[in-house]
């Protein structure tokens, strides 16, 4: 146990949401992202969260890697595009954009909260530095 | 009698102690709020504090325990309740301040005591 612990621990707590948040926009930004139908699709990334020593006492949470969607997609007919095959399909990801947004809400909201569990550690740390000002 | 190191100090210091762990689990709480798996931890010291103080003991500081909490879980195992940890990190954060107000109301007695007129 270190001195201001409870920031720390909240910190973690937004980093992790920072990534998950991260993770949301780049599968969002990568969901018309086209591949030539004999490659992989791009695929969804996710956040593995982990608590930091689950119940040793450290406490936080930690990003302990990232896990991936599949990278079969969906084959698309669009003879347009450049990496089309003969028969004029691109292979897009399978990503579902509400999915997608729901998470973005979670990430978001998580990170809402870590952020008031600073302002309150914020507060009684404040308070207990004032120990004895006034005697 | 007024101390600088007695039972009400001693208590208060307790109380502080306990009070900052219950914070720093309500902030692990909400940090892993989306850790699949993880179970809320619930921290407890005002058993220990009651008992010492009931036996005439000084109380001791740190004395706080922590237990994961048995609530229902989400489906992905987590059973932490941003609701209740909420209400629980306020209120710590409320009843922290008040137990500084009192010490330090302790400490304004013990200084008028040594002032000299």
């Amino acid at each position: 146990m270190s001195a201001f612990d409870a920031l720390r621990i909240a910190g973690s707590g937004m980093t992790l949401h920072r990534k998950f948040l991260d993770a949301v926009s780049d599968n969002v930004a990568n969901i018309n992202t086209a591949a030539a139908p004999d490659q992989e699709a791009f695929k969804e990334r996710f956040i593995v969260a982990q608590a930091n020593d689950y119940g040793s006492g450290t406490g936080g949470v930690r990003v302990a890697g990232a896990a991936f969607g599949s990278g079969e997609g969906k084959l698309v007919y669009s003879p347009d595009n450049p990496l089309a095959d003969d028969e004029g399909y691109v292979r897009l990801p399978d990503i579902d954009l509400g999915t997608q947004m729901t998470n973005m809400l979670i990430a978001q909201r998580g990170y809402q909260a870590n952020i008031s569990a600073i302002s309150r550690a914020t507060d009684a740390y404040q308070a207990a530095l004032s120990l004895g000002k006034n005697l | 009698m007024i101390g600088i190191g007695d039972t009400t100090t001693a208590a208060l210091h307790a109380a502080l102690s306990g009070l900052a762990q219950r914070q720093r689990v309500s902030s692990d709480n909400i940090a892993n709020v989306n850790t699949p798996g993880f179970l809320a931890g619930r921290t407890d010291f005002e058993s220990n504090l009651r008992s010492e103080l009931s036996s005439g003991d000084t109380p001791v500081v740190g004395g706080g325990s922590v237990h994961r909490s048995l609530a229902a879980t989400r489906t992905d195992g987590n059973n932490v309740d941003l609701d209740s940890e909420t209400v629980i990190a306020t209120e710590t954060g409320l009843r922290y301040q008040l137990a500084l107000q009192a010490l330090n109301g302790k400490y304004d007695l013990l200084s008028a005591a040594m002032r000299t007129q």
